[in-house]
């Protein structure tokens, strides 16, 4: 066990570095300087896409696909559950028994939510069409991730197989898709300035012209 | 069928010299944002009900996230570790003769640059800034369909995209303001070109003075009712329009751009006021200073702000009586979602009819009327672009107005022929217009 650990650590600290380099990558394009006089704030944008724009109930595409979305919101929960438990279990500690069980529960719906996912892009052929293998590995992976951690909460029999996939989960993170737990916040951030800017975010605030 | 052979032929003598300038000029486009967004899509697919040409063409062509990993196949062949390493595994893809067809195919033919995917994308992806990116790398491959360009190539060699002669501008001018004269009864109302020192210098779409002289009258009888010290150019920097913003040519885009400063700065003015249009207000509000790389030493504003302000100092007085019929509005999307601009229409809108009714969804989340990104100007789309419309013809009909106030041209061009293809029997004006028609005489 001791072993795997270590190999959790050595590939904790190559996702690390590699998604700080992917960053560092994107960041080294440059930033666009910008002429035109700004009509809004890019920081209270970029607030409101974080905030009150990340609401369903502000995005059409989500309220049109509530399963898919809930489905994605659970099956990130499970997986961010799943890295708390990890650290948890590397740390040598444990939960309260009634977190405990809440946590188990939320890893446990966030495993059958990732596959419930999966499942969904096997058998939509729209979805198969917009998909290339890191798709289906990374989902894959991640899904496995989550239902694992609830298994290797349990004891240490499933436990080695759950670091070991943890090992494998870190390991691909920056390779593929997954990429985007970095890029979603620098995305994000963009979006936000630049429709803060121009005036169009946050809506009806006060720069609405 | 001439421009489909005539797009074909040049696809097919594409050279390697051709697919690495286009490389270069995609890759010069790129700056941190763009390459946060080419890494960051999940392929939910989420996006797909957010387009309009998915919403009335539910196939994979038309779904945002495959538009956007067309693109990104290249950026992640060309420009990533994975993408060279492993190219199968990440989805990268060389940008070839069959990948150059599919790009034109998407962001020429599937895409009117709305940005409704970006505000309804789960990450937030920015996605017309990448396909203002393949845009331009297909103009540096020499494939931009050449009914857009010859658009620009007017508006380069004419001063305006209509090629209008100076002559005919000025005399539809001249006539306008006779019209003007007998419309308020007063001799001294006037179109006034050239005049030096002038607080605003108005532009127009050249569509007004050549197609409708009305829209370009009413916006004249605003002015004169408002006192306004107005004046609009006879020599280029008269035209508003910008098709360097959809061609993507920024080099090209700026030349446009410089006859409006060059007017500017030759009449003296303090503001430069942008008619209705979304496409002209987006380019020379937004994009002109950014394509110039300097700022302008004067204030743009759209008409509508202009408008609103006339409303709220009470330089004009509307009475909403005397538009009796049910309004609806559309918000086109470089206007609104790109430009900010949402609520002076409404404002003035309110006080100028009787009865006006939103849209569902409007502002930052209208549908596009499918008439934007160049789709007009693009004759070898028409049937995709009518067949896109038709989110904007329910949102029309749903809506139960009678007219449709629609302040930009080239969304009056596509609801007018919206209006015949799905018999909404509506009338289609401006703003402007129904002003006009609310004007307290003597105001």
């Amino acid at each position: 066990m001791r072993t795997l650990h270590l190999g959790v650590l050595l590939a904790l600290a190559w996702t690390i570095l590699a998604l700080t380099f992917l960053h560092l990558k994107a960041k080294a394009y440059g930033k666009r300087r910008l002429f035109s006089k700004p009509a809004g704030d890019p920081a209270q944008g970029a607030f409101y896409a974080f905030t009150k724009g990340m609401a369903p109930w502000a995005k059409e595409s989500v309220m049109m696909n509530l399963p898919s979305y809930a489905a994605g919101m659970v099956f990130h929960a499970g997986v961010f559950t799943g890295f708390g438990l990890l650290l948890l279990a590397l740390l040598g500690l444990q939960l309260p028994s009634a977190l405990l069980a809440a946590a188990r529960l939320l890893a446990l719906s966030g495993g059958f939510a990732g596959f419930s996912l999966l499942l969904k892009r096997c058998l939509n052929p729209q979805l198969r069409g917009l998909s290339c293998p890191d798709d289906f590995v990374s989902n894959l992976l991640s899904s496995a991730f989550a239902l694992l951690a609830f298994l290797g909460s349990f004891g240490a029999a499933a436990a080695g197989i759950w670091m070991t996939e943890a090992i494998l989960l870190l390991v691909y993170a920056p390779l593929g898709k997954i990429r985007h737990c970095v890029f979603f916040f620098s995305t994000r951030y963009h979006l936000g300035a630049f429709f803060g800017r121009r005036g169009t975010y946050p809506p009806g605030g006060s720069s609405h012209a | 069928m001439p421009e489909l052979d005539e797009l074909e032929s040049r696809l097919e003598n594409l050279t390697a010299a051709d697919f690495q300038r286009g490389l270069e000029v995609f890759r010069s486009k790129l700056k941190e944002a763009e390459a946060s967004f080419l890494n960051s899509c999940v392929h939910c697919g989420l996006c797909a009900t957010s387009c309009h040409y998915y919403r009335m063409d539910s196939t994979l062509e038309n779904i945002p996230a495959h538009k956007l990993e067309l693109i990104a196949s290249v950026f992640k062949r060309n420009f990533t570790t994975m993408g060279r390493v492993a190219p199968g595994l990440v989805g990268a893809k060389p940008l070839d003769k069959d990948m150059a067809r599919a790009w034109v195919d998407s962001v020429f033919g599937r895409c009117s640059l709305c940005g409704r995917c970006s505000v309804n994308c789960t990450i937030g992806i920015a996605l017309p800034r990448i396909f203002r990116a393949a845009r331009a790398a297909l103009g540096a491959m020499g494939l931009i369909p050449s009914d857009l360009q010859a658009t620009v190539d007017n508006a380069l060699k004419h001063g305006n995209n209509m090629a209008m002669t100076r002559q005919d501008w000025v005399e539809t001018v001249e006539w306008i303001e006779e019209e003007l004269q007998m419309e308020t009864g007063d001799p001294e109302a006037r179109l006034p070109l050239d005049k030096q020192g002038a607080k605003i210098l108005f532009t127009v779409n050249p569509r007004e003075p050549k197609f409708f002289p009305l829209s370009l009258q009413a916006s004249a009888k605003v002015f004169w009712a408002a006192k306004e010290d107005w004046t609009m150019a006879s020599d280029p920097g008269w035209d508003l329009t910008n098709y360097g913003i959809f061609n993507c040519n920024d080099e090209q885009a700026g030349a446009i751009t410089q006859n409006l400063v060059d007017a500017m700065e030759r009449l003296g003015c303090k503001t430069l006021v942008i008619g209705e249009c979304g496409h002209g207000y987006g380019a020379a509000r937004w994009e002109g200073p950014e394509w110039l790389q300097k700022g302008y030493p004067f204030e743009v504003k759209s008409i509508l702000e202009l408008m609103d302000e006339y409303v709220r100092d009470g330089r004009i007085k509307l009475d909403p009586s005397k538009n009796p019929i049910p309004v609806t509005l559309h918000d086109p999307c470089n206007l609104v979602r790109h430009g900010g601009i949402c609520e002076a229409q409404r404002r003035v809108l309110r006080k100028a009819v009787t009865s006006f009714t939103e849209m569902t969804p409007n502002r930052e989340h209208n549908f596009c009327c499918g008439g934007g990104g160049g789709q007009l100007a693009m004759a070898r789309y028409k049937g995709r672009r009518i067949q896109s419309g038709g989110m904007k013809a329910k949102q029309i009909s749903d809506s139960g107005a009678r007219i449709v106030v629609a302040p930009c041209h080239n969304c009056i061009d596509q609801l007018m022929e919206l209006n015949k293809e799905y018999k909404l029997n509506v009338q289609i004006k401006t703003v402007a217009e129904m002003v006009a028609e609310a004007l307290v005489s003597n105001a």
